[in-house]
């Protein structure tokens, strides 16, 4: 079988061992309670019911009348005991529900819909009533994705299960344990769409191979679903690399997938529009890794969205407190360093991680020694010690025409970088600095001077 | 919410991970790449090449570290880059050359070439070289008048080069195997053409330096000397044009970083390297090609690869 890969990436270790073999366990966290951020993805929301409602699981309770937005729903029935800032992913304070449970079983899901009789619109519709939004990280609303810029025409569909952020088990587990729902998932997109399927595997994850190939034959969808098997490296399964290793195609700077016929689709987004059709449900629990060696029983699990980690501890998951001197919301590669657990599972959280000194890289910045291993490593064909050496004196025009912009924040560079310069972090700085100096000016307001401008 | 002890937490920018890989293990492995051909350099040219080697190596590190001192910078030689520029500044040098000169040459290569212009990463010019170029103009007869014969004392005046440059020299197989396992006058390193290659094989391998600017400048040096109606690998295999392009032209910080950089960095040494023996005044020009260049790789870092998502190759430039 042919193996599909990128240009540059990394090879990371995997250590996908802590937690690839434990089934994934359905958790309730411990104090009945959950902080729903009230936007995530999209355009800001606000919410729709007020403290000391009652609240059915399942329920709305955040929407914006925007197009690119998701609502977000109750994910456990009870009341709204808070509305207000609290800490998220990103160690920003956002506005959250917070949901004090009662117990109780009722649910308040939509009416199941057949995605294959349905019309096109209803279909994207039902999508985004049931709040589903990308659950690889980014949180982009998936039935934007679904309405695809007129004149663009989606030919492939892409499952992406390359999961290449190390310690992370959950898409492994979902597609282990519930094969038949992710290929109802993607079936659905693909119906959606207009376009074929592919499914993308990392070459770690082959066992899965067998198991998806029976379940494709038996919804007999072997004619438009296509396995593709990609190489274990980093990052395999970032949107743009997955596209040019499948199908060596390019998305256009400043483009989407769809301008080159694609969409490519997380393993646990396609769960969320099966059951959304065929349960009527909307995206309110998580699947995701619990990990890291800080953490003694790392475990797959699901959680309502919403769940305050440190709500988990030390119910669901025991760690190592003393030991942990990194606690990530996501993988280790892309993923936020916390300032505390108190923090809750949103939508596009794929894991938390408990890291001890081993295994995270704390050794000091020294000067770049012009080795150009970052050049050799970037996916997007950039020059990140050159980025950097022109954003440290803020050229932020040169920096843009070098691909400021195209930067996938992927961190490949400053993995390999020997002289551990934090690129990554200037890059980002650097995309924040452009970005303001593109908005807009208000013209009624005096001009205020731009921190670390252009001046 | 509970109090889980959590009180070492660290917070900074992704990726948290790292291949663990510092400069002084890439430092080391060039090191280890050089060994082979320092023993090869000392059996030929006996105790005299020993004693330049161990004299270059520990001033340089002394140099580097005393300048450190002197001039309140934190002192940065456990990244054994001196050690290197010390190895790679004897290993340039003639068998002859009085140890006095060789303490002078790695003074001005460590202080004036990398110290002052800001250490390691920072450098313009190639340490080594620009200690190797200093002695080159301020000692000229301790520095290519008068060569050793391996394994004897007999002082030749001139190498192959000079020979080649007056038109005495033409290569035959014999010739060509005698200068490939580096049974010739030269200086101390850079004679034994099979060590050098297994080296650059080495430091492929260990991704510890790129291809492109090794193989463009003896590319470039073998075509253009066969355009000239020259002896092509006969003008690869003499002077320091192997040790050079595998150990100078990959330097870190006085190379280009970028692929297509490297390319036309490498070939523009191995041009100048050429026309400098066709033309120029000296028999060998690999020096002062590397140091020319030298200027221009930040010229050069303009010359990117493909971004992901462009169409042509630099048209967003």
């Amino acid at each position: 079988m042919k193996t599909y890969t990128f240009k540059g990436g990394v090879y990371p270790q995997e250590r996908k061992e802590l937690s690839r073999d434990v089934p994934i366990s359905e958790v309730i966290p411990s104090s009945k309670t959950v902080t729903i951020p009230v936007t995530m993805g999209g355009a800001t929301n606000v919410p729709v019911v007020k403290v000391g409602d009652k609240v059915v699981k399942g329920q709305l309770i955040a929407d914006s009348d925007q197009f690119v937005s998701a609502p977000v729903h109750a994910s456990i029935s009870g009341t709204v005991k808070e509305i207000g800032l609290h800490l998220v992913t990103g160690n920003s304070k956002v506005s959250c529900i917070t949901i004090e449970g009662d117990g109780s079983d009722s649910t308040a899901y939509m009416e199941p819909l057949d995605p294959f009789t349905c019309d096109k619109n209803d279909a994207i519709k039902r999508i985004r009533d049931a709040g589903i939004v990308g659950m690889g990280g980014a949180a982009f609303p998936t039935h934007v994705k679904m309405a695809p810029p007129p004149g663009s025409k989606i030919d492939y569909v892409i499952l992406n299960a390359a999961e290449c952020e190390p310690y992370l088990t959950i898409d492994y587990r979902v597609l282990k344990e519930t094969p038949h729902k992710v290929i109802d998932g993607l079936s659905i997109i693909m119906k959606i769409t207009g376009g074929k399927g592919i499914i993308a595997l990392e070459n770690n994850k082959l066992d899965l191979l067998e198991t998806l190939k029976a379940q494709i034959i038996k919804e007999n969808r072997s004619k438009d679903i296509e396995i593709r098997v990609v190489k274990t490296k980093y990052p395999q399964g970032g949107e743009k690399n997955l596209i040019k290793a499948c199908l060596n195609r390019e998305v256009p700077t400043g483009g989407l997938p769809a301008n080159v016929g694609c969409i490519v689709s997380n393993v646990g987004t396609a769960c969320a529009i099966a059951d959304a059709f065929r349960l009527g449900k909307p995206l309110i629990e998580r699947p995701l890794t619990i990990s890291g060696g800080g953490c003694e029983t790392p475990k797959n699990i699901v959680v309502p969205v919403g769940t305050i980690v440190s709500d988990l501890i030390p119910e669901a998951v025991s760690i190592k407190a003393d030991k942990v001197v990194k606690l990530l919301s996501g993988g280790p590669m892309m993923g936020y360093a916390m300032v505390s657990a108190d923090f809750p599972i949103a939508k596009g959280t794929s894991g938390v991680l408990f890291l001890t000194a081993d295994e995270v890289n704390m050794d000091a910045e020294i000067p770049c020694i012009g080795c150009g291993k970052c050049i050799e490593s970037c996916p997007m064909g950039l020059s990140p010690t050159l980025l950097v050496n022109v954003l440290k004196v803020r050229n932020t025009d040169k920096a843009k025409k070098m691909g400021l912009m195209d930067c996938i924040e992927c961190g490949s560079c400053a993995y390999v970088c020997p002289a551990n310069v934090p690129i990554v972090q200037k890059i980002r700085l650097g995309k924040a600095i452009l970005k303001r100096q593109m908005a807009p000016k208000p013209a009624a307001k005096p001009a205020v001077k731009p921190v670390g401008g252009n001046a | 919410m509970a109090d889980l002890g959590l009180t070492n937490l660290k917070v900074n920018s992704s990726p948290h991970f790292s291949n663990g890989e510092r400069p002084c293990d890439l430092m080391r492995l060039v090191i280890i790449a050089l060994l082979p051909i320092t023993v090869y350099g000392v059996i030929l040219f006996g105790m005299s090449a020993l004693v330049q080697i161990l004299v270059s190596v520990v001033c340089a590190v002394a140099f580097e570290a005393l300048f450190q001192f002197l001039t309140k910078q934190k002192i940065t030689i456990s990244d054994c880059s001196a050690v290197v520029t010390g190895l790679i500044f004897a290993l340039t040098l003639p068998p002859t050359c009085p140890i006095w000169q060789t303490i002078l040459g790695i003074l001005f290569g460590i202080v004036l070439a990398k110290g002052f212009f800001g250490g390691l990463g920072s450098n313009v010019y190639n340490p080594a070289l620009a200690g190797r170029a200093f002695l080159f103009v301020s000692f000229p007869s301790s520095m290519g008048a008068s060569w050793l014969k391996p394994g004897t004392d007999a002082i030749s005046s001139a190498t192959i080069l000079s020979e080649i440059k007056e038109g005495a020299a033409a290569g035959n197989a014999t010739t060509y195997l005698q200068y490939f396992f580096g049974n010739r006058a030269g200086c101390i390193g850079e004679t034994g053409i099979i060590l050098i290659l297994i080296a650059f094989v080495f430091l492929l391998i260990t991704k510890v330096i790129d291809w492109r600017a090794t193989i463009a400048m003896l590319a470039t040096v073998a075509i253009a000397t066969a355009i000239a109606g020259g002896d092509a690998l006969l003008a690869v295999l003499t002077g320091g044009l192997v040790f050079g392009a595998v150990f100078m032209v990959t330097d870190y910080a006085t190379s280009p970083v970028t692929k297509p950089g490297r390319l036309v960095f490498g070939a523009a040494c191995g041009l100048i390297t050429f026309l400098i023996r066709k033309f120029g005044g000296y028999p060998e020009g690999v020096m002062f090609s590397i140091l020319i260049m030298n200027s221009f790789k930040a010229f050069l870092d303009n010359l990117s690869g493909r971004k992901y998502g462009y169409k042509k190759a630099g048209a967003k430039k």
